[in-house]
């Protein structure tokens, strides 16, 4: 099967390779000089010329007749390309198009050159080229044969690459297209061309290319037949391009691409960011964590001089790490819990397996390819497993050690549960998305328009997804099984809903029950609606390259993954390279990182391709390429911008100020309000932690549930389209809202216990005032503690220590700092309790208000320090501190003041942007 | 700023819009017939009012009777005369009767999802949902199409009460609504999540704050004429302080504000006090309104859950909204639409000794009013027992449709979608020409 797989590679890489060197064949001239003479009775060809041409004449048009309707009872395929549509469409008997015995009353001839009867205007002169092409077909007998398409070998289009200098310069393109059989011929009147950004350069329709008033880099767009070619543009920015440019640091190959492209263009890149930013930007990047107070001075104050790579090594290994990276992984796979309803027994099971399966195997740095393996290649039961046995195995999942449960399974199915994603064109299209990084949904309904797949290619890969089945009975023998399980527990006469509350009761009640299950079987042809039936298929196609075949019986995915994981595959590994890039730079080395189509090529492919090949040298080594990355100078630029790179936003040549991801930002503002304990809690454990959320959907972010608010807020996905855009990074008014006067974000700044208001308060022993009604709110309830708490604080102390030391069960040990933890959010810690209820009763005033003007709070410059380091992890300047203190000294009590001052930081737009 | 790119092969920029419309739609109207733009033109609705009855209302209860049904069919309930000639309906809907001049009454409106999640996003967006894209609801659209560019309103143009089935979808969550989160209660205070001040904070405190935050959120100036992030931060902040320290958004909230004589009529429940939060909303210039209510899904002992629990505060809440809007002089303006997600079984099920009625989507009822839409109407028709259109039917494409063009909006607009596939507004719909005339 590989070797045909590369023949198909061969294929598309031909097609991106441009001018090779002219052969010594004759190019048949172009159209437009061949039909000049009006004497002409060449007969053009369907395929290469007619079709082609009425997509530049702009027919089949979305606007026009190649809409879903079409228009005047004329529907021609989008784009052209399902060449058999076509040709029935015109000699639709009900409505033909072409008048073969009086050609010169066809419509497409008669139509379209009349601007009083035709909707789209007039196209074309009837004394022009294009009226004696299509004229000759019809008049030659409109012929085309429907099973021999021809087949595009390449495009060979010069110039190959366009550098502009000034506004207003030209160049001119030529396309000639190399036919299988050797015909060469000039087609660039037929070629339709397409700019990327016509502020840098625009393109006619005769492939004429003029420099505009921008300055920067970016592709014309050549498509022909199948053939989709992008040509760089590059105008440099600066005269500092080439020769003259300065010489800048580049310690990192990664350093080395980066800078050789900005070469080209004339950007010379920021200077390196101070240390304050680097630490607050990589936390946030690689962890989704802001760093704590404590651990931005240790770092300020850290000399050594490989403190920045030190602690990158050091931010890999923390659990959070692998939290916010399953987050991400989760939103490629789609992990969403409303697809998920009645995949189990258990509510919401499928999802939190899902997240933890996958951040398991992130904190083991468990290699890419495995990883994906194991959610592609899953099975509900393991290898010669019995139905009975993976029922008892899932039932004791569900119990106590689900965690330790979840690290030995060895695949993860829920991937293939999913209710919306069950008819193999939807699961194509989220598996193109999820593995590929490529938008394969436009080819559902017509040629894609910016790649080479047509209608066809994707029905063909539609069909390596009709062997999966996720069902709640299981089939063959097992169905039995099944039956006897229901009747054992005494509910097989239950239908639906009820069967479902009762096996949930029943689990709930330590009792084995049956598990909804996946399988394969032989993969059946998907029809147009996208069902599967039919005959069992023994080969399918990927994308249009070669036939698969595989064996009866065999699970038809292994041999696709075999594909994927393949290291000449262009799109596994590169997608995952690309959205780990696009995590650090705001944008993808191809952007947006779920569409790597031919049209949208990356901005640095010699970058791109250096990561992709160092990623697959390492064994798909995740942290290997997480630190290739961060490691580099590029990473580690100031957001800062000089004259010649403030406009740059696809050529890393400083850092982009971007908004934190949803997760992130709720869990910052939690994070920078809390007690320093508390602070260094949501570091070690991810327990409470927005980007620990196991699932998500629009239902989930909309619901009821008050703690999903903000995630609504700040766009967390919704998982529900298999789509980048499915998350917002996008600033609303209601985020500002949010951030301003949510009761979220004052019950954070006045949380007792827990929070850092509530820690000044007692170690100044001042009265933490205007707390208003957040004492009603029971997560930050101070109640009384029993009498007897210190004793039963300690007893509680002892026995995780005594379990610890024994080494019992994780899950003991943790349920038991669950409760000491939840009597801390309560109670308070032991020791500080007195203290406190002198607080409370006795407001410890140190500030008369009279005179308030003259006022020195002591050690307000502490506490503003301490304010700034913990939202925005760095020290204030001294004009900073000036403000802060007598904010605080002008306010009526301290407390307050702080308040202020706190939530003015939390609100500053340096807080919620990475920068 | 994103690049999309579209289907047809057009790039576009989006810049970001401050609270505004993006330029991502197509602008197809050169396609509309000539009637159609004129239409379009000629439309009154400036606001609108969407009443949501999840659980999905027994049509035949309440505005399609079938008084000489088969008894497994018919019901217990008769039907009464309106303020209208020829046009009857329940009579647990005695107050709705008295103004059936106002509005237009759908029969015989039908669709197949049977689900309350799907049917719900069916009728609330207008399209027929699919698994590969989250239409936007029609408050999302109206949002964006409506909002007047770069002025900067104290009240949010998008209120939920208390929160919406109608998602922002792939518009994104810029046009998302503001939840209420509660319903009001008479006689008091209103509280509203990020409009009222918490935690014992003043106009006063948030101001010295505010003033606080000025001073300190300087790090990015420089940066702010060249970045889009950061200059429509700048522009939200704006926003975001007039609508917390505004009087006007704090009052627009404030149901006590109304006068006795106006505010009675719509009695003391909670769908009624929504009612009236609905028509104040409107009155202080917010765009599009959600009220929900819900307890619809009578599969059990129908007739005494919608006599005794639902009818009597639907029908005194929504008169009250129909005749407080035109008292107030804004039914013209303001398009009013009612739904549920879809009908009920038109045969009585044997569950309960009084039975009830099941999800029924082939044939369901809407109301719509205001804006130019002609009340004192009946649209459509039901067959003997109300099992299914007697004629063609009106599908919810079709109400929706109708809808927009009350709105002054092209249904037939284009969106790109994330992902740049071209949306229509409305895929298949026709609006009812009949409505308007």
């Amino acid at each position: 099967m590989n070797s045909r797989l590369f023949i198909f590679l061969g294929l598309m890489v031909g097609l991106i390779l441009i001018a090779a060197p002219v052969e010594a064949v004759d190019t048949i001239a172009p159209l437009p000089s061949r039909f000049s003479d009006t004497d002409i009775d060449e007969v053009p060809d369907f395929q290469k010329h007619v079709v082609p041409l009425l997509s530049r004449l702009g027919c089949n048009g979305r606007a026009c007749h190649g809409s879903l309707q079409g228009r005047g009872d004329f529907r021609l395929s989008l784009f052209g390309y399902d060449f058999a549509a076509d040709f029935k469409e015109l000699n639709n008997p009900d409505s033909p198009r072409i008048d073969k015995a009086d050609s010169e009353a066809s419509l497409v001839l008669t139509m379209p050159t009349d601007a009083d009867v035709h909707g789209g205007g007039k196209r074309f002169d009837p004394a022009g080229w294009e009226y004696r092409v299509l004229h000759n077909w019809i008049q030659g007998g409109a012929t085309f044969d429907v099973d021999n398409v021809a087949k595009l070998k390449r495009l060979e289009i010069s110039p190959t690459e366009i550098q502009f200098s000034a506004t207003g310069e030209a160049e001119q393109l030529t396309v000639i297209a190399v036919w299988q059989d050797g015909l060469r011929e000039d087609v660039t009147p037929l070629v339709r061309f397409t700019t990327n950004d016509k502020v840098i350069a625009a393109v006619d329709e005769n492939g004429l290319i003029t420099a505009g008033i921008g300055t920067g880099d970016t592709h014309v767009v050549i498509a022909y037949d199948k053939a989709v070619v992008p040509i760089p543009v590059i105008r440099p920015v600066s005269k500092l391009a080439g020769r003259r440019f300065p010489k800048v640091e580049t310690p990192t190959r990664v350093d080395e691409l980066v800078v050789e492209k900005l070469r080209k263009l004339g950007i010379v890149p920021s200077a390196l960011s101070t240390d304050a930013e680097f630490f607050r930007r990589l936390s946030l990047d690689l962890t989704g964590t802001l760093p704590t107070a404590k651990a931005v001075e240790e770092f300020l104050a850290d000399t050594s001089s490989n403190k920045r790579s030190k602690k990158i090594d050091e931010l890999l290994e923390t659990p959070a790490y692998a939290a916010w990276w399953a987050t991400k992984l989760c939103d490629f796979t789609g992990n969403n819990d409303q697809q998920l309803v009645n995949t189990s027994p258990v509510r919401n099971a499928p999802g939190e397996i899902w997240y933890r399966w996958i951040e398991q195997r992130l904190a083991q740095n468990m290699p890419y390819d495995e990883l994906a393996a194991g959610i592609i290649l899953a099975t509900s039961k393991k290898p010669n497993q019995s139905y009975i046995d993976y029922c008892r195995d899932m039932t004791e999942l569900h119990g106590v050690d689900r965690d330790q449960k979840i690290s030995q399974m060895e695949t993860m199915p829920y991937y293939w549960a999913r209710r919306e994603f069950r008819n193999p064109p939807e699961r194509a299209i989220s598996f193109a998305y999820a593995f590929m990084g490529i938008r394969i949904q436009c080819a559902q309904c017509h040629k894609h328009p910016f790649d080479v797949w047509s209608k066809q290619d994707f029905a063909e890969f539609s069909n390596f997804f009709s062997g999966v089945v996720f069902g709640n009975t299981p089939v063959g023998k097992d169905r039995a099984v099944y039956q006897s399980m229901l009747k054992d527990l005494g509910i097989s006469q239950l239908r639906g809903g009820d069967l479902r509350r009762e096996l949930t009761n029943k689990i709930r009640a330590g009792e084995t029950v049956p598990f909804p299950m996946l399988y394969t079987r032989g993969p059946r042809k998907v029809d147009e609606n996208g069902r599967s039936g039919g005959s069992v298929l023994t080969e399918a196609s990927i994308l249009g390259g070669d036939v698969v075949r595989f064996e009866q019986g065999q699970d038809v995915r292994e041999p696709l993954m075999q594909w994927l994981r393949s290291k000449e595959n262009p799109y596994f590994a590169k997608a995952f390279v690309n959205r780990v890039w696009a995590n650090y730079f705001n944008v993808g080395i191809v952007d947006p990182p779920d569409d790597l189509s031919l049209a949208n090529p990356p901005s640095n492919a010699a970058l791109l391709e250096y990561l992709t090949q160092g990623f697959l040298d390492h064994d798909f080594d995740i942290k290997w390429l997480q630190r290739e990355i961060i490691n580099s100078r590029t990473y580690q630029l100031s957001w800062q911008t000089n004259e010649t790179n403030q406009g740059d936003h696809s050529n890393f040549s400083h850092q982009v100020p971007r908004r934190l991801p949803a997760e992130v930002t709720v869990d910052a503002i939690a994070m920078a309000t809390a007690s320093d304990e508390e602070a260094q809690r949501l570091h070690a454990e991810m327990k409470g932690r927005a980007i620990s959320i196991a699932s998500s959907s629009e239902r989930f972010l909309q619901g009821n549930n008050a703690s999903t608010f903000g995630l609504m807020v700040f766009g967390r996905s919704t998982r529900e389209t298999s789509c980048e855009c499915d998350r917002s990074g996008d600033p609303t008014l209601l985020q500002t809202v949010y951030l301003q006067n949510d009761q979220d974000v004052h019950r954070l700044l006045d949380r007792r216990n827990t929070g850092w208001l509530y820690q000044v308060a007692q170690e100044n022993k001042w009265a933490l005032t205007g707390v208003g009604r957040v004492s009603n709110s029971s997560n930050s309830t101070s109640r009384k503690p029993p009498a007897n708490y210190a004793q039963l604080m300690q007893s509680l102390e002892k026995r995780i220590a005594y379990h610890r030391k024994q080494g019992d069960a994780t899950a003991l040990v943790k349920s038991l700092q669950d409760r000491r933890r939840m009597y801390v959010q309560r109670f308070g810690p032991p020791n500080s309790t007195k203290k406190e209820n002198v607080v409370a009763e006795g407001r410890v005033d140190d500030n008369s208000k009279d005179d308030k003007v003259a006022r020195q709070v002591s050690g307000a410059e502490e506490i503003v320090k301490q304010a700034y380091l913990r939202t925005l992890s760095r020290y204030p300047t001294e004009q900073e501190l000036v403000k802060c203190i007598k904010y605080i000294n002008e306010s009526e009590d301290t407390i307050n003041g702080i308040r202020g001052v706190l939530w003015a930081l939390v609100n500053t737009k340096e807080f919620v942007v990475n920068h | 700023m994103t690049i999309h790119r579209t289907c047809d092969g057009v790039r576009r920029r989006d810049f970001l819009q401050i609270g505004t419309a993006a330029i991502a739609g197509v602008n197809l109207a050169g396609y509309l017939s000539m009637a159609q733009a004129d239409e379009l033109a000629a439309s009154q609705g400036k606001n609108a009012i969407f009443v949501n009855l999840p659980g999905g209302p027994s049509h035949m209860d309440t505005f399609d009777l079938k008084p000489d049904a088969p008894t497994e069919f018919r019901g217990t309930f008769n039907p009464i005369k309106t303020n209208v000639a020829g046009i009857e309906i329940s009579e647990h809907l005695p107050k709705l009767a008295q103004c059936a001049d106002k509005y237009v009454v759908l029969r015989g409106v039908s669709h197949t999802l049977a689900a309350h999640r799907l049917g719900s996003e069916y009728v609330n967006t207008g399209n027929r949902p699919l698994a590969s894209l989250e239409y936007p609801g029609y408050g999302a659209v109206v949002t964006k199409e409506l909002k007047q560019p770069s002025k900067t309103d104290d009240v949010p143009p998008f209120v939920a009460i208390p929160r919406s089935a109608q998602r922002a979808g792939f518009l994104g969550v810029q046009y998302a609504p503001l939840n209420t989160g509660a319903t009001p209660r008479p006689g008091q205070p209103f509280s509203v999540r990020g409009v009222t001040l918490g935690n014992g904070l003043t106009i006063n405190e948030v101001t010295k704050r505010q003033n606080l935050l000025s001073d300190l959120d300087t790090v990015f100036k420089k940066a702010e004429q060249n970045n889009q992030l950061l200059k429509g931060m700048n522009e939200f902040d704006k926003q975001a302080r007039a609508m917390i320290t505004s009087k006007a958004a704090r009052e627009a909230f404030d149901i006590n504000r109304e006068p006795e004589s106006y505010a009675k009529k719509f009695g003391t429940t909670p769908f009624g006090m929504s009612c009236l939060l609905a028509t104040r909303l409107v009155g202080a210039g917010v765009k599009f309104v959600t009220v929900s209510y819900g307890g619809w899904d009578t599969h059990r002992d129908n007739f005494t859950t919608l006599k005794n629990r639902q009818l009597p505060a639907f029908d005194e809440g929504l008169a009250a909204l129909f005749t407080g809007l035109a008292e107030k002089g804004l039914l013209e303006s303001t398009v009013v639409y009612v739904t549920g997600e879809f009908g009920r079984t038109p045969k009585i099920n044997t569950r309960t000794a009084e039975g009830g009625r099941d999800h029924y989507p082939r044939c369901m009822f809407m109301l719509l009013a205001g804006g130019g839409v002609q009340g004192g109407q009946v649209i459509g028709k039901s067959d003997a027992n109300a099992t299914a259109p007697a004629d063609a039917g009106i599908s919810p494409d079709d109400v929706a449709a109708t809808f927009y063009q009350a709105m002054g909006i092209d249904h037939t607009k284009e969106y790109a979608s994330g992902t740049g596939r071209p949306i229509t507004i409305v895929r298949n719909g026709t609006p009812i020409k009949q409505a308007f005339v």
